[in-house]
């Protein structure tokens, strides 16, 4: 037990002062992000060059304002979207490795984007897919990829009810996605084929400042979303049967969590490809940082400790003192699957989320 | 009259139907009903649908056909959030939620009170803290849900229910898995708020015994009807014994309020003894399968013979496969409370032994096949 009143003052003291603490370390990730790289940056350059790029040496302000921005800016969407689109499946499937990558979600919304961008090549001649049209077809066909997948699974969990048997079945599906895109390839364009290999290799490096105008208003969408579906998510933490008993109306609640998650999961499997783990683990810290499990706290809370996990993550990839980079997805998985591990172990003892 | 009557069954089929599948029915022409301010028990063997009308009455499931009434209206005339308003659910679902506290879990009941995000307001957190009170987890308000006991996670379970501050409260199996001791606090708990909140409570349950003496309204389900009255004249008119028509051993007995397990009869025995000592002696002889044919207080006369006497235990089983051997069947016993103990006679038999205990070992021996 917490002790509640600490020097007489309140607990909310407390309450905010957990998310300001994240929100400092948030900054500074970031500003160590934007600082590190093949080419350093130091704290004194960055800082001016982000409020004045036009007196800042224009060298260091094309790569904060060309790259270095755009990708802390990525992470942090991903972060916040990955996490907060794992903590909703993880209360409505009531299972504590439900994420968007283990139940097939991604691999839904890459299906999309692989019928989008094979299919393209015939009927957008000439189209860039780096256009900002070209981004917002990308970031559609994530969505509805993500969001049949997402029907698809929770079909086969009210039938199955197992939890486990339902995440098989989320890995099967998911294999079987991979098999079909597979297939489309092998009969796609040679053009349209490229597009699509050097999409699959997205990291969060990729996303133009075109497709930023995409992702950021997307992801704040699906953000938003899970902000007004927090009620919802509490009333699931006791089952769909106790949600039903308290007055809940389950079509919209799941019609609200279900699009968050899409469009969550699916803009960002759209901008840089597969991310795997983050989504599943940050509820977790979140749960054990703030000690609770109500969605009005967890929401912000995981979205904040989400955007510092990933640009954390990034640091690490980015390998201070080497010249080269490691992919985010290996950075996250090498990271994640501990962590994993532990959480099924604590599982054991604790029962569910 | 329609005031008091919060819940009622006319000709409710209850059961499963999808759009593929035939309609499964699990019972049908259920007319039942629950007052205001009472305590309903709803009893029968398993499988024989309870939980699937409990589900019903909640509104998880459709009635199949038939009216269904909540308060003074039909069922389906209530929107979800406006039927959480008048009955709340408890399952035999087990809640583990990590870092979530008593409060916060109550706090959960408030859901169709509050606004779309789900703040509390003031007068949200009295009713709030009442419903804790009401269950006594004064105290636990600030515990994890996942790390208290059975009996006080149920008790939270029941002050979440408390705080949907519904007229109805159905509950299934609010007792299953608990020791006595948990089982009659929330038995307890469940009454006093039938008396002083007038609510109405239904619960489903297999202890006939608390059933019998708390209830005022009881539910049999048997396996062809649902039989509905007050406790004492289901028990009377002997509904019980068609409680579990597959095993006619079982006997409901009226004056004790239970079931026994009724024995094959071994024999007869006279006893002799008085005071508690006699009380205690007869439970025992029962246990064994003897039939107490005369009661007396008074010591009787105990008919001479020549049998071989046995004075000291254990027996031993030389001498008990000589009594075996002569064919001796204790079906008619005579027991006699004496200054040294308790002696047994029976024809061509004669035991003198210090305790209770060692009485029944003797007539266990007595009763036993012999060891090959």
């Amino acid at each position: 037990m917490r002790s509640r009143k600490f020097l007489g003052m309140h607990v909310r003291f407390w309450r905010e002062a957990e998310i300001i603490l994240l929100l400092v370390l948030l900054c500074v990730f970031f500003l160590l992000d934007l600082m590190s790289g093949s080419v350093p940056v130091s704290l004194s350059q960055s800082i001016p060059a982000l409020f004045h790029p036009s007196a800042a040496d224009p060298t260091i302000a094309s790569i904060l304002y060309q790259f270095r921005l755009p990708k802390a800016l990525t992470a942090v969407m991903a972060g916040a979207a990955l996490s907060v689109a794992g903590l909703q499946m993880q209360t409505i499937f009531r299972n504590p490795v439900a994420g968007p990558d283990i139940l097939g979600i991604s691999s839904g919304s890459s299906l999309g984007v692989a019928i989008f961008v094979l299919s393209a090549g015939w009927i957008f001649k000439g189209m860039s897919l780096f256009s900002l049209a070209g981004s917002w077809g990308i970031v559609l066909a994530a969505w509805l990829g993500a969001g049949a997948m997402m029907v698809l699974v929770v079909l086969l969990a009210a039938r199955l009810r197992d939890l486990m048997t339902v995440l098989i079945l989320g890995i099967l599906i998911s294999s079987a996605i991979l098999a079909v895109v597979g297939v489309l390839q092998y009969f796609s364009s040679e053009s349209s084929l490229k597009s699509f290999i050097v999409w699959t290799m997205g990291s969060l490096g990729s996303t133009t400042r075109d497709q930023l105008w995409v992702l950021v208003p997307a992801v704040m969408t699906g953000l938003l979303l899970a902000f007004l579906s927090s009620k919802f998510l509490d009333a699931f933490l006791l089952g769909e049967n106790y949600a039903k008993s308290m007055g809940m109306n389950l079509r919209v609640a799941y019609l609200l969590t279900f699009a968050s998650t899409s469009i969550l999961a699916g803009s960002i499997t759209a901008f840089c490809g597969p991310i795997g783990f983050v989504g599943i683990i940050v509820p977790h810290l979140a749960r054990k940082y703030f000690h609770s499990s109500l969605h009005s706290r967890l929401i912000p809370g995981t979205m904040v400790l989400g955007a510092v996990v990933m640009l954390a993550g990034d640091l690490i990839s980015q390998l201070p003192g080497y010249e080269m980079t490691l992919p985010i997805n290996s950075v996250t998985s090498l990271l994640g699957i501990p962590l994993v591990i532990w959480i099924i172990f604590q599982n054991k003892k604790m029962g569910a989320i | 009259m329609v005031e008091d009557r919060y819940l009622f069954c006319k000709g409710l089929s209850i059961g499963y139907q999808d759009r593929i599948t035939p309609s499964v029915v699990v019972k049908s022409n259920l007319t039942i009903r629950a007052l205001r301010g009472e305590m309903v028990a709803l009893l029968g063997g398993n499988g024989v649908g309870k939980s699937t009308l409990l589900r019903t009455l909640a509104g998880f499931q459709l009635p199949l056909s038939g009216e269904l009434w909540i308060h003074n209206k039909p069922a389906a005339e209530y929107r979800a959030d406006e039927l959480a308003r008048e009955m709340s659910f408890v399952s035999t679902e087990v809640v583990r939620v990590a870092h979530l506290t008593v409060r916060e879990l109550v706090g959960l009941g408030r859901y169709p009170y509050t606004n779309w995000f789900g703040e509390l307001n003031e007068k949200d957190r009295e009713i709030i803290s009442k419903a804790i009170r009401d269950v006594g987890l004064s105290g636990y308000e600030d515990r994890q849900v996942s790390r208290i006991s059975d009996g006080e996670r149920q008790r939270a379970m029941i002050a979440r229910a408390l705080a949907q501050d519904t007229r109805i409260l159905v509950l299934d199996e609010p007792t299953a898995f608990l020791d006595i001791s948990n089982k009659y606090e929330i038995v307890r708990i469940l009454h006093q708020l039938v008396k002083e909140q007038g609510k109405c409570i239904i619960f489903s349950t297999h202890d006939l015994h608390t059933a019998l003496s708390m209830a005022d309204r009881i539910w049999l389900m048997l396996d062809g009807e649902v039989v509905e009255g007050i406790p004492e004249e289901i028990a009377e008119k002997g509904y019980f014994d068609s409680l579990f028509p597959g095993n006619p051993q079982l006997k409901f007995d009226v004056d004790k309020g239970d079931f026994t397990f009724s024995k094959n009869r071994t024999g007869t025995v006279r006893l002799s003894a008085s005071g508690s000592t006699r009380r205690m002696a007869v439970k025992a002889l029962e246990r064994l399968g003897f039939e107490i044919v005369e009661e007396e207080t008074d010591r009787i006369a105990i008919p001479k013979n020549t049998a071989p006497k046995i004075t000291n235990l254990p027996v031993d089983s030389a001498l008990l496969s000589k009594i075996l051997s002569n064919d001796l069947q204790p079906v008619e016993m005579n027991v006699t409370q004496t200054e040294q103990g308790w002696s047994l006679h029976l024809p061509g038999f004669t035991a003198e032994v210090e305790t209770l205990e060692e009485l029944c070992r003797t007539i266990k021996l007595l009763t036993l096949p012999q060891e090959s």
